[in-house]
């Protein structure tokens, strides 16, 4: 499947968004962004390259760079990215124990889906998710999109801390907390592995691009 | 040594921060008004990027334990050594078991204390600037108090410098912010869009290094977009669906969901870290050239060859 080429916007003074037109989520659109951000991020002159669902942010020095030269960089990156690339990136296991006190948003879930607990935790571990986008919070995994029986809007105002490891559906979203944070998602399991870890060689367990299998756990070491 | 007494409402180890993260949800924290910053390692003889105490709305005891020369700059806050006024924006020499108190901030926020040969802090990630929300970086990852001893690397003391006048940021109660717009500046209706230039906004009491909540007349907008999540920088101004801003700063999320609006220029983006709760915020218009001219003028100004004193700084 072809998309339409992103829009180049600027934001601010110093940056540029790269802005795919695709509504909801898009395998596609996401793909091809990955490999753009990949390209770019190995170009010294961007001080930040932020891929994220449909776009990416580029920031620039404008002592160095103007808005005009930016943009012809960029075009130019994106005229050599491939237009169907092949994705690559590891394969992460992420054991989760579902419901209970690692889930208290389950009850919520099964009342707008009408499906059983075990209904959900099959259809939320049954398709295998892409990693869209790393932030908010380090670690903090924004993943592609959930069977539409589990989409479910965030709670109206957030939690004051939910731990980190837990499980969340935001709208069409899932994702999960790399620290413990406020946060607005529904909780639906939690998963021992530490996304972020200070004390440890490689900080982060995954990166943008990576695709994570949740692997459903009766009990696991926390 | 330098012995905290007392750490105050939040004083925390900054440097230049650690750029180029973001893709991992790690923002470059770092000094929240980079020029106040520099300045005090400048008026020591440090590089300008040299770890040093952020002290914010004040509260802030040291004592030192030996002879050594400090710097302040930032915010307006009644300093004392030894219960003697000292001036902001001076360097000045401190002899051992001095005791230099910065009281509650009168304008601005943040102050800055550069000590000679700058603080010794390990390094997480390429920098020595605390991230309190992820508890790393600076000192043990947390906010200074009371008992924490600090030292400064020893490097020969280098006689205080005197800023030249005309060099020191002048600081207000009512902060101007020139912007150029963010990606959903469109999605605004006419009316809100100059109301967001017309308005002044007031800064609440959910102001810190993260990002300052704003209040002001209510601004309308399109309460049917629902957004992604997408990627934020520091100055970016969100417009959630209660009308309400929130100014995003060196702390914040890389990403959010509300619209963004409008982005404070890469020259004006110092004076965020001097927002206090109760500070009056305007955002002014910027057109683009000027943008980059503004920029260019500022940094040689302060680094430039034609009498600019910080070696190596840029906006």
């Amino acid at each position: 499947m072809l998309i339409k080429p992103p829009r180049i916007l600027p934001y601010g003074d110093s940056a540029l968004l790269v802005d795919y037109e695709v509504e909801g989520y898009s395998e596609v659109a996401n793909t091809q962004l990955h490999h753009a951000a990949k390209a770019l991020r190995s170009d010294s002159v961007w001080q930040e390259i932020v891929p994220s669902y449909k776009s990416i942010l580029c920031v620039f020095d404008l002592a160095k760079m103007t808005m005009d030269s930016a943009t012809k960089k960029i075009k130019k990156t994106l005229s050599q990215t491939p237009k169907t690339p092949q994705f690559s990136g590891k394969i992460i296991e992420i054991p989760v124990v579902y419901g209970g006190k690692y889930g208290p948003d389950m009850a919520a879930i099964k009342k707008s889906s009408g499906l059983t607990q075990s209904q959900i935790i099959d259809t939320h571990s049954g398709q295998d998710y892409r990693v869209c986008m790393m932030g908010f919070i380090p670690g903090f995994c924004f993943l592609s999109e959930i069977p539409p029986a589990l989409q479910h809007p965030r709670h109206p105002s957030p939690r004051a801390n939910v731990p980190a490891g837990s499980v969340g559906i935001a709208g069409w979203q899932t994702g999960i907390y790399g620290l413990d944070s406020p946060g607005g998602w529904q909780i639906i399991g939690r998963t021992p592995l530490k996304l972020f870890d200070k004390t440890r060689e490689d900080l982060f367990l995954m990166e943008a691009g990576d695709t994570l299998r949740f692997i459903p756990s009766s009990k696991a070491i926390f | 040594m330098i012995e905290v007494l007392n750490g105050g409402t939040r004083a925390t180890i900054q440097d230049a921060g650690r750029p180029g993260y973001r893709h991992v949800g790690i923002p470059q924290s770092g000094a929240a008004d980079k020029l106040s910053f520099a300045l005090a390692n400048w008026m020591v003889g440090n590089r300008w990027d040299a770890p040093a105490i952020e002290c914010a709305l004040g509260g802030l005891h040291l004592r030192f334990t030996e002879p050594t020369t400090i710097a302040l700059a930032g915010a307006e806050m009644w300093a004392q050594i030894n219960g003697l006024n000292v001036k902001n924006y001076t360097a000045m020499t401190v002899n051992k078991g001095d005791i230099l108190t910065m009281s509650f901030v009168r304008d601005g926020c943040r102050a800055y204390v550069a000590i000679s040969g700058g603080l010794k802090i390990p390094e997480f990630m390429g920098s020595a600037s605390t991230y309190l929300p992820a508890e790393f970086g600076g000192y043990e990852g947390r906010a200074l108090r009371t008992g924490d001893k600090l030292t400064a690397s020893n490097r020969p003391r280098e006689a205080p410098r005197k800023i030249p006048t005309g060099y020191t940021p002048r600081l207000s109660r009512h902060i101007v912010l020139r912007t150029r717009t963010a990606p959903e500046w469109e999605l605004l209706s006419k009316p809100s869009q100059r109301h967001l230039f017309v308005s002044p906004f007031v800064a609440t009491s959910a102001t810190d290094r993260m990002g300052s909540r704003l209040r002001g007349d209510r601004i309308d907008s399109d309460n049917t977009l629902s957004m992604t999540s997408s990627p934020l920088l520091p100055g970016t101004l969100q417009l959630p669906p209660d009308g309400q801003p929130i100014l995003i700063l060196a702390d914040g999320h890389c990403t959010g969901g509300y619209p963004r609006v409008l982005q404070v220029i890469r020259a004006d983006l110092w004076l965020l870290g001097q927002i206090a709760p109760g500070s009056q915020v305007s955002f002014r218009r910027c057109f683009e050239g000027d943008s980059s001219e503004i920029l260019a003028g500022r940094n040689s100004f302060y680094s430039g060859e034609h009498g600019g004193m910080i070696e190596g700084f840029a906006f």
